[in-house]
C-alpha cells in the first residue's frame, strides 16, 4: 500500500516534458530527411 | 571488493581493450587527415589497411574486452565469487578471444585483409582473416558460457528467485549475443574459410551479407545493452535513488532479444536479391526495437527527476540542476545519453525503407555510428572505466585523475560534434563513405559539398584530432589507475562497485523465464529470415569469385 501511495505521489511532470522533447527531436529529424527525399 | 582471481581476469580483458582502443583511435585520426588530402600514407600502408584496422579494433575488439570486463566484475559482484570451472573457462575464452584477434590484426598489418570490419564479399582477404574472427567469436562463447556457468549455479541455489538485475541483464546480452553470432559463424564457417582458403571457387554474395547483417544488427545491441546496464544499475547508484522500475527494465531488456535480431535486412534496404516484403517486415520489426529504447529514456529521465526532487528541486525542471554533475563517473553517463537522443533518431531514419536511400552509403551512416556506439556506448564505457580500474587495482581515483576525467569528456564531446556532425551533414549532400581521399574530377556538384563551415573536411579534421587528444588523456588516465596512482589505505579513498538497489517485490516471475523469450525470439526469426535465405540459397546466381582490390 506504501508502495502504491509513493507512486501515485510522484511528481514526474519533468520526465513528461523530457520525453516529448526526444519525441520532437525524432519527428523534427524525420521530417527534415523526408522532406529532402521528397524534393530529390 | 570482489576476489582477487575474477579482478585479474577482468583487468587483462580491460589490457587488451585498451591496447586496442590505442591502436584504433590513431588509426581514426590517420584517416580523417587523408580525407583532408593533408597527409599520405607511406606506400607500404594503405587507408583501407588503417580503415580495417579502425573498425576492427575499435568496433569489435576494444567493445568486446571492456563488456566482459564489466560483465566478470558485475558478475561476481552481484552473485558472489566464481567457482574453479568459471574462473578457468573466463581465462580460457579471454586467450581464444585474444588469440584470434591477434591473427585477425596481423592479417589487417600484412595488408592481407584490407575489407573494413564488414567484410562484405566478394572482396576475399586471407583465410586466416576469417579464422582469426571465427576465433574471437568462439571466445566470446567460452566466456558467455563460463558466466552462464555461474549464473545457473546462483540459480540453482536460489531457487524461486528472480536473479540480481544486473546478472538478468549480463544473461539477457549474452542470449542475444550467442544467437546473434549464428549467422556471422555460419556464413565464415561455410562460405568465407572455404572460399578464402580456395577450396571453393564462388561465394554466394547475397546469402554472405544476409547471413552477415542477421549478426551486424545485434552486434548493435550487444555494444549498446552493456551501457544500457550501466544506465539502469550503476547511474541510479550514483544519483543516490533506486533502480526506477525493475519490471520496466527487465522487460526492456527481454524486448531487446526479441526484436534486434530479425532485422538485419534495414540494411540491406537498396540490394536486389530480396523482396520488398520481406524487407518491409524486417522494416517493421525494427521499429518494434524502438520501444524498449524508449522506454529506457523515460526511465532514465524519471530516475533523474526522483532524485533531483529528492534533493529539493523544484519547479517543472529545478531537479536538472541537483543532478551531481561534479561526479564525472556520472556526467560523462549522461553526455553519452544526450548523444543517443539524434543517434537514435538518424537510427529510424535509416531504417526507414525509402529514406535510407537518401543516406545510404554515405558519410551520414560514419556519422551516425560515431554518434551511437562511438559516444554514448564509449563514453558510458569511459565513465565506468574511471572507477571500474581504480576498484580492480585497488588504487584511488585522484582528484587530479577526476579534472583530467572531466576535459577528456568534455573534448571528446566537442571532438565528436564537429565530427559528427560534419559527417552528416556532408552525407545528406551525398559525399560517399568508405572511400579514400577523392577530388571528384573536381566535379562542380562534388566540390560544393566542401564548402560550408560545417560540411568540411578540415571540420572533421579538426574533430578527429580533438578526438584524438581525448582518446591519449583517457590512456593516460587508464595507465595510471592501472599501473600508478597510490594505492587506497583508508575505507573513504576505495572506490566502490556502485550498484543501486531494484526492488524486486513486484516483479513478475515470468520475466525471467528464458524459454519464453528465446522461443518467440526463434519464431520470430524463422518468420523473418526462412523463406528470404532459403530462396537466396534455391535461386542463386552465379557465384563470385573473390576481388582483392588492394
Amino acid at each position: 500500500m506504501d508502495k502504491k501511495q509513493s507512486d501515485h505521489d510522484m511528481n514526474l511532470r519533468g520526465t513528461l516534458v523530457s520525453v516529448f522533447f526526444v519525441g520532437i527531436v525524432i519527428v523534427a529529424m524525420w521530417v527534415a530527411v523526408y522532406l529532402m527525399y521528397v524534393a530529390r | 571488493m570482489i576476489a582477487q582471481p575474477e579482478r585479474k581476469i577482468a583487468l587483462w580483458h580491460l589490457g587488451v581493450a585498451y591496447t586496442a582502443f590505442l591502436i584504433g583511435t590513431l588509426m581514426g585520426v590517420l584517416q580523417v587527415f587523408i580525407r583532408n588530402d593533408a597527409l599520405q600514407l607511406p606506400a607500404w600502408l594503405d587507408y583501407y589497411q588503417i580503415l580495417t584496422a579502425h573498425g576492427v579494433l575499435l568496433a569489435l575488439i576494444y567493445t568486446t574486452f571492456f563488456i566482459f570486463a564489466f560483465f566478470i566484475t558485475g558478475m561476481s559482484k552481484s552473485l558472489g565469487s566464481f567457482g574453479p570451472k568459471v574462473r578457468l573457462f573466463s581465462w580460457i575464452g579471454l586467450w581464444v578471444t585474444l588469440l584470434g584477434t591477434v591473427m585477425a590484426t596481423v592479417m589487417i598489418i600484412a595488408g592481407e585483409a584490407s575489407v573494413l570490419y564488414t567484410f562484405y564479399a566478394p572482396l576475399k582477404a586471407n583465410g586466416f582473416y576469417y579464422v582469426g574472427l571465427a576465433l574471437v567469436i568462439v571466445g566470446t562463447w567460452i566466456s558467455s558460457f563460463a558466466l552462464v556457468g555461474h549464473y545457473m549455479v546462483w540459480r540453482r541455489n536460489n531457487k524461486g528467485q528472480l536473479s540480481p538485475l544486473f546478472a538478468f541483464m549480463t544473461i539477457t546480452t549474452i542470449v542475444l549475443w550467442i544467437i546473434a553470432c549464428l549467422g556471422v559463424v555460419a556464413t565464415v564457417l561455410f562460405q568465407y574459410i572455404p572460399w578464402a582458403f580456395g577450396w571453393t571457387d564462388t561465394i554466394n554474395v547475397e546469402l554472405s551479407r544476409s547471413l552477415f547483417w542477421y549478426f551486424g544488427h545485434p552486434l548493435v545491441y550487444f555494444w549498446l545493452l552493456p551501457a544500457y546496464i550501466a544506465w539502469y544499475t550503476i547511474v541510479p547508484k550514483l544519483l543516490g535513488v533506486k533502480v526506477f522500475s525493475d519490471s520496466l527494465a527487465r522487460l526492456a531488456f527481454v524486448l531487446f532479444i526479441l526484436f534486434s535480431i530479425p532485422v538485419g535486412f534495414h540494411h540491406q534496404l537498396t540490394e536486389p536479391g530480396i523482396s520488398n516484403f520481406w524487407k518491409f517486415l524486417q522494416v517493421v520489426l525494427t521499429f518494434m526495437v524502438i520501444v524498449p529504447s524508449l522506454m529506457t529514456a523515460f526511465s532514465m529521465f524519471a530516475t533523474f527527476e526522483i532524485s533531483g526532487r529528492k534533493k529539493g528541486g523544484t519547479g517543472l525542471f529545478g531537479w536538472f540542476k541537483k543532478l551531481p554533475w561534479r561526479d564525472v563517473r556520472f556526467t560523462s553517463i549522461f553526455i553519452a545519453m544526450a548523444f543517443f537522443i539524434p543517434g537514435g533518431a538518424g537510427g529510424i531514419i535509416n531504417a526507414s525503407f525509402q529514406l535510407n536511400e537518401v543516406v545510404h552509403n554515405t558519410l551520414w551512416i560514419v556519422g551516425h555510428f560515431h554518434i551511437t556506439v562511438g559516444t554514448p556506448v564509449a563514453m558510458t564505457f569511459m565513465g565506468l572505466t574511471f572507477w571500474l580500474i581504480p576498484y580492480l587495482t585497488g588504487r584511488r581515483f585522484t582528484k587530479r585523475m577526476q579534472r583530467l576525467g572531466f576535459v577528456q569528456i568534455i573534448t571528446w564531446s566537442i571532438g565528436m560534434l564537429l565530427m559528427s556532425t560534419a559527417q552528416h551533414v556532408l552525407g545528406l549532400m551525398g559525399a560517399p563513405r568508405r572511400t579514400a581521399y577523392s577530388g571528384y574530377n573536381d566535379h562542380p556538384q562534388a566540390m560544393e559539398w566542401f564548402e560550408g563551415i560545417i560540411s568540411n573536411h578540415v571540420t572533421m579534421a579538426i574533430g578527429g584530432t580533438i578526438l584524438f587528444l581525448s582518446a591519449m588523456i583517457l590512456m593516460y588516465i587508464v595507465i595510471m589507475t592501472m599501473f600508478v596512482s597510490p594505492k587506497a589505505e583508508t575505507p573513504e579513498q576505495m572506490v566502490e562497485f556502485p550498484l543501486a538497489e531494484s526492488d524486486m517485490s513486484n516483479t513478475p516471475k515470468w520475466l525471467e523465464n528464458w524459454w519464453i523469450w528465446i522461443g518467440i525470439a526463434a519464431a520470430l526469426i524463422v518468420i523473418a529470415y526462412a523463406i528470404p535465405l532459403t530462396e537466396m540459397i534455391q535461386h542463386a546466381p552465379p557465384g563470385s569469385k573473390g576481388f582483392i582490390t588492394w
